[in-house]
């Protein structure tokens, strides 16, 4: 049965016919659900598994091996800000204090209100505009505390 | 030498970073390279990306005619699989490529299909790039529309070419050609061994193809210039321009589209401005962040797989992190450290124990606790930063065991007194030193938390 993607079948066919073969669909399926419900629950993984004719294990075992698949909810706003050497060496630390200090916003926390969540990440692929970071699907690069505070005021 | 005197092919408009879309490609004489394309054999077209010199943009430098070549015609159906992965830290030049000529890379692509006589070609990008990957596919909309992909593309019978765009979800090691498949298969992102190589036994156990997105995008340019043209930039066997990225503590890092016989010393101090705040250099990572570490007197080389290579490196994906005398190397050794064992995908034991034992020994010896046999015990892991050599370089199933272990190896070599002092003193000496925000704002780092604890 499903719920989350019961309207979408028209969508997941199209998705079949890009690939010769249907499990090629199994990224593309975790990534509409997560568009959804903004994470990715055992419902989601069943249904997925439902649609592609595996078991729910089959799929857990792909969404627990990549790390954009959030298996818990998030924030309004994820955050997932880089902290890799490029970065690192051109101020994620500080950034990282900075969003604590002045809004309460921690690594791996969903913050009260529920409108913001921090994670930080592995390189993403923006090190010319040292340190930067995704806030949902956006990419923010060369941040400074003036900048970041646009971008939190910014957000819903 | 002023970056404006050079000239740039790949990103003409690299500032303005804009879309181009159909119309305006079109106004450019877009698509006529994959019009012209279509009245050529593939041996002509093979023909001319082998003499042209052209090697792969990823990161292992791999003649791109050789490769083409090598593609079992006799299996069919084939597929082409464009790696838009860019991952490997300190890399940051398909993004633009990707967000600003979309069609361009579409054209690559067709014309590329047409030479490997292949109807079906993936982009596999990055999870991360939502927006390159929005671009594309409303670029490739627009192509069906007008007829340059899908059935008889320019209304040639029976030539069919379908691209589809698959996003991942987040892993280094699904960079890895044989990684990608496997993803794009939709499994976890598990390298194979070869042989079999992807040419004779790839995508869906099918021959095919995986280039770079920068390699696929220089074709067409190939195609309509000629191979001579391409070969005005030449270096040894390196030949083409070539996008660098540049990152860290230079005045202005970005991505520079570049001449291989440009020195990395030009390329930090003339073209990226020097080091910012007029610091000293302390060391440049040339390649990405699996290469060996240069110092600042071996960095007057030219940018040349065989010019970086002399100088005790890898062009790699031409990707280059400049420290200044700020950055511990301990510390940035233990920050990469940290990356390797994050994206092992833990198949092989000397890969997935030797980056955990890596990273622990490296943030051991950073935090103080660290003795002079952990030095021993970590250069016995990672070996001397060659290949073969050390625990886990040549006995795993793919080469980010290899990548782990080379920036360790090399960072003890060249670094091995400030290694011993961290053991002597007990801490970090670099500590309460670090103003690294980019404004030149300074913050203690006592204040704040160290993202390995
Ligand atoms: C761990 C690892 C990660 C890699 N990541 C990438 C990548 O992100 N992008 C890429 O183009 N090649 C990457 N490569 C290289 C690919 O395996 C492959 O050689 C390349 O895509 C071939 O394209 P080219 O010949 O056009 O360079 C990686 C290799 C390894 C071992
Ligand atoms: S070398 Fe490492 S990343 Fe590559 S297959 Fe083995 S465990 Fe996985
Ligand atoms: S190191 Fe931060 S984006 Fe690459």
């Amino acid at each position: 049965m499903l719920n989350i993607l019961k309207d979408e079948t028209e969508r997941i066919e199209r998705l079949f016919e890009k690939y010769p073969s249907r499990r090629s669909a199994m990224l593309p399926l975790l990534w509409m659900v997560q568009e959804k419900t903004g994470w990715v629950s055992q419902e989601a993984m069943e249904e997925v598994a439902e649609i592609l004719a595996v078991t729910p294990a089959e799929v857990y075992e792909v969404v627990s091996f990549y790390t954009m698949f959030q298996q818990r909810p998030t924030g309004k706003t994820h955050i997932a800000l880089c902290d890799t050497l490029a970065c690192a060496i051109c101020g994620t630390h500080e950034i990282a204090a900075y969003l604590e200090e002045k809004y309460g916003i921690e690594v791996k926390k969903v913050t009260k209100d529920g409108r913001f969540s921090l994670e930080l990440v592995e390189c993403i692929g923006a090190c010319s505009m040292a340190p930067a970071l995704l806030a949902n699907e956006d990419l923010h690069g060369n941040l400074t505390p003036e900048s970041l505070d646009q971008l939190i005021a910014s957000c819903p | 030498m002023s970056i404006t005197e050079l000239e740039r092919v790949l990103l003409p408009n690299i500032e303005k970073n804009e879309t181009e879309w159909l119309s305006a490609y079109k106004a450019q004489g877009g698509y006529e390279v994959a019009r012209k394309a279509l009245g050529m054999t593939c041996e002509e077209m093979i023909q001319i990306v082998k003499d042209s010199g052209l090697r792969g943009r990823g990161g292992a430098g791999f003649p791109t005619g050789m490769k083409w070549s090598f593609l079992n015609k006799k299996d069919s159906p084939r597929y082409l699989c464009i790696n838009a992965d860019e991952s490997e830290p300190g890399t940051c030049k398909d993004r633009p490529l990707m967000e600003q000529r979309p069609h361009t890379l579409l054209e690559g692509i067709i014309c590329s299909c047409l030479a490997l006589e292949v109807q079906s070609a993936y982009i596999y990008i990055r999870g991360e790039y939502y927006k390159a990957a929005k671009i594309l596919n409303k670029a490739i909309e627009e192509a069906y529309e007008a007829g340059f992909l899908g059935e008889n593309i320019f209304g040639v019978q029976g030539k069919k070419v379908d691209i589809v765009v698959h996003r991942g979800g987040g892993a280094y090691v699904c960079g890895e050609e044989t990684a990608l498949l496997t993803s794009l298969e939709g499994y976890r992102g598990y390298p194979k061994l070869k042989p079999p190589f992807p040419a004779v036994a790839g995508l869906y156990g099918k021959p095919t193809i995986i280039n770079n997105v920068e390699t696929i995008i220089n074709i067409p340019f190939i195609l309509k210039n000629g191979a001579e043209w391409f070969k005005k930039w030449v270096h040894e066997k390196t030949t083409g321009l070539r996008l660098y990225s540049v990152s860290g503590h230079v005045k202005r890092p970005g991505v520079y589209e570049l001449p291989p016989t440009v020195t990395l010393k030009q390329l930090i101090f003339d073209i990226c401005g020097g080091i910012r705040n007029d610091h000293e250099l302390k060391w440049v990572i040339p390649g990405g962040s699996s290469v060996p570490w240069l110092l600042p007197h071996q960095i007057d080389v030219p940018l040349s797989h065989e010019g970086v290579a002399a100088a005790g490196s890898m062009l790699g994906s031409s990707a280059v992190m400049v420290m200044d005398h700020t950055v511990c190397p301990v510390w940035a050794l233990a920050n990469l450290s940290h990356f390797y064992q994050h994206e092992s995908c833990g198949q092989c034991t000397p890969c997935r124990e030797g980056t955990a034992w890596m990273f622990k020994i490296v943030q051991r010896i950073e935090d103080g606790h660290g003795t002079m046999a952990d030095l021993d015990a970590l250069y016995s892991i990672a070996g001397e930063g060659k290949p073969g050599s050390g625990m886990i370089s040549g006995k795993s199933i793919c080469a980010l065991g290899d990548a782990a272990a080379w920036p360790v190896g090399s960072a003890i070599a060249q670094f091995r007194n400030e290694f011993e002092e961290h053991v002597r003193l007990g801490y970090c000496p670099y500590k309460n030193k670090r103003y690294w925000m980019a404004n030149g704002r300074f913050v203690n780092e006592q204040f704040h938390p160290h993202k390995h604890h």
